[in-house]
């Protein structure tokens, strides 16, 4: 049975794509930007793509679900919002207190790295539940044209 | 006008199997199409089917969702059919989303947004689905006509093929300018009858094309919606010139009373009781044939494939070895909502891939009782067509008919269809000392002599094998309670039309 909606941890193989989605993007930017910046222009170039197909409130629907379910895995994410046009707000507000009581979570930018990885992963794995692997790698083609996506499971390549 | 001097429509292909046929070898290009239907109909898989056939990197296929299914589901449900081809997304298919732009706004910024679109990606194919949310919310009748106008003109200038998808009433088709505008109107239908689901397709108009009208099955399968023209895929296929070549049994005395055997692409009905060896009867006739080099098919509704090749071992017929050549295929088509269109694709479809010249039909009872309730009540109608087709293409058919056993009456078939075959035999019992005997007669054959004798005969486990005489020493034999009258008997040579007395 397929049950990866259900489960408390992402899907390996989305989490390995978000992974390295967010490499991709910390690399086309500047290197003096914050972590979460990665993770806000990975989660804008998926609403702009998946926006056109599924519609604004498709994609807040889509993106507040895995909002839900990312914050089960990442609290550093206790603070960010889905607006009503599906934008992604208060990322990189980190709760001190855990920071500070519960080091074991690591820092502020530890958090936000894996609030990002974990926040894209659900993201991808909801369309992985609903379309499977080949239209959701398809779409996530699309988002990144400049990007080579031999799979899922293999690293994302700059087009010659 | 100067025939060369007239634009030539290109015809695309729907992408759907049989709907080619219909709208008479392709869609028009450029054309402004409704479908129309209530949900679940098939609207959008036809359209998928559509797009996914003409849909290129150079000239790619928008599909515009509005408020209908979500485009998630929608993905999710069509990728199951065959035809679905996910390479062919996002370069050759486009789905956009216009919920918002509908909801939030008016049909000007619709059409705004779809033109944008279409201004940005040049595409040959164009779908609203489903156009009809779009225009259920509150606005004039003129902003709508307007809305349509422009909208078809567009497309029609931007050289795109265009489906507007939406959930339709029959009674709606009146005064609605959407249908005026339109150049082709695909109405959809699936309507309960009895237990089962019929599903019909109607071209209602498609301007520039000689479409078959009237209505056709379809069924939706695992690789979309399969349409079954009521021309059975035939049209403009000329009629083979009359055979005299004979087709025999196998059974030398049956054989003789035929004058031969039958006459090639004739339709043959053996008609009997239970247990009078009708599909005995017609098991050697398939097996005569592949033993000549003829191919056959046997279409059986009461049984399975297996069960029917095995009880023609107990008679020393080999039917396995055929069916492993590719000389013999055994339909089964028991469904029980089948249409006689789709029927009829199942065995053109044999007949067209092991080249077949004999084909069985056991039994026309079975055959109805596959049919969906309100197929059965054009089920005359239906053989007529049917045979037709496939007489027309040279094939010779014999069905078998259960006939109830009268001993007032001699009837031929319980479907008043007699005057659809060229040749009828009928098997029936009669009582003769003290024993329920069986006794064969060739009532009719179109355009061949053919013998008069009653005979008797017996099922072995040769087959059916014909008693030596004539049965001349009985009266009222086919009243089923014959009288002894005490008469020499016959020869063995039957009597035929031409002249051959038969002794008396």
């Amino acid at each position: 049975m397929n049950d990866a909606g259900l489960n408390m941890t992402t899907p390996p193989k989305m989490r390995d794509l978000a992974h390295r989605l967010l490499a991709y993007e910390a690399v086309e930017g500047k290197t003096s930007e914050l972590e979460e910046a990665a993770t806000l222009r990975v989660y804008e170039k998926l609403r702009q793509s998946l926006g056109e197909f599924v519609g604004a409130t498709g994609f807040q629907s889509l993106a507040f679900r895995a909002l839900t379910q990312a914050k089960s895995e990442a609290p550093g994410l206790w603070a960010v919002q889905i607006a009503a046009d599906g934008s992604l707000q208060g990322l990189g507000e980190f709760e001190p207190q855990l920071v500070e009581f519960e080091p074991q979570l690591g820092s502020g930018k530890d958090q936000a790295s894996e609030g990002g990885v974990v926040l894209i992963a659900r993201l991808l794995g909801l369309l992985l539940i609903f379309l499977g692997g080949t239209l959701t790698l398809r779409l996530v083609q699309s988002a990144w044209p400049g990007a080579a996506f031999d799979d899922c499971n293999s690293e994302i390549r700059r087009k010659a | 006008m100067n025939t060369e001097d007239r634009v030539a429509i290109n015809k695309l292909p729907t992408g759907v199997p049989g709907l080619d046929e219909i709208v008479g070898g392709g869609l028009p290009e450029f054309s402004f199409n409704i479908i129309a239907g209530a949900p679940g109909s098939g609207k959008t898989t036809l359209a998928h089917q559509f797009v996914f056939a003409n849909a290129t990197p150079e000239r790619p296929a928008l599909y515009f969702t509005v408020l209908g299914e979500s485009s998630i589901k929608m993905l999710r449900y069509q990728q199951q059919y065959t035809f679905f081809d996910s390479a062919k997304l996002p370069n050759s298919i486009r789905f956009i989303n216009l919920s918002q732009v509908v909801l939030e706004k008016d049909l000007g910024a619709v059409l705004e947004q779809i033109t944008k679109e279409i201004e940005k990606s040049n595409p040959a194919v164009v779908v609203v689905d489903s156009f009809r949310t779009m225009v259920r919310k509150p606005q004039s009748d003129l902003d709508l006509q307007s809305f349509i106008q422009r909208l078809a003109l567009f497309l029609a200038s931007w050289q795109a093929t265009t489906f507007l998808i939406g959930e339709y009433a029959e009674d709606e088709l009146r005064d609605n300018p959407i249908f005026t505008v339109a150049d082709g109107l695909f109405w959809l239908r699936q309507t309960p009858e009895r237990n089962s689901i019929v599903r019909k397709l109607q071209i209602i108009k498609l301007r520039g094309q000689d479409s078959v009208p009237g209505l056709h099955t379809f069924r939706i399968t695992d690789a979309g919606v399969q349409a079954f023209s009521r021309t059975f895929g035939l049209t403009g296929h000329l009629k083979d010139p009359p055979s005299h070549r004979r087709l025999c049994f196998g059974i030398p005395e049956l054989d003789k009373m035929l004058g031969g055997g039958v006459r090639e692409g004739d339709s043959v009905l053996v008609a009997g009781s239970s247990g009078t060896g009708k599909s005995v009867l017609a098991t050697q006739f398939i097996a005569e044939g592949i033993r000549k080099g003829e191919p056959g098919i046997v279409a059986v509704f009461e049984e399975r494939p297996q069960a029917y090749a095995e009880r023609a071992t107990t008679l020393g017929l080999d039917l396995e070895t055929p069916q492993k050549d590719g000389k013999l295929k055994i339909l089964y088509l028991r469904p029980l909502d089948l249409s006689v269109d789709e029927t009829m694709h199942s065995i053109l479809d044999a007949v067209q891939r092991i080249g077949a010249k004999r084909l069985v039909i056991d039994s026309l009872a079975g055959f109805e009782m596959a049919l969906s309730p309100g197929f059965r009540a054009d089920f005359r109608e239906s053989l007529y067509r049917m045979i037709f087709a496939l007489t027309g293409i040279g094939v010779t058919i014999l069905s078998t008919v259960e006939v109830d056993e009268s001993f007032t009456e001699f009837p031929f078939s319980t479907y008043s269809i007699s005057f659809l075959t060229d040749d009828i035999i009928r098997l029936r019992y009669v009582s003769i000392d003290g024993q329920l005997r069986k006794i064969m007669v060739v009532i009719k054959m179109r355009g061949g002599n053919h013998a008069k004798d009653i005979r008797e005969y017996e099922i072995t486990d040769k087959g059916v094998v014909i008693l030596g005489k004539r049965l001349s020493d009985y009266q009222g034999l086919i009243s089923g309670i014959p009288v002894r009258s005490n008469r020499p008997d016959s020869t063995e040579v039957p009597s035929q039309d031409t002249g051959i007395k038969s002794k008396t």
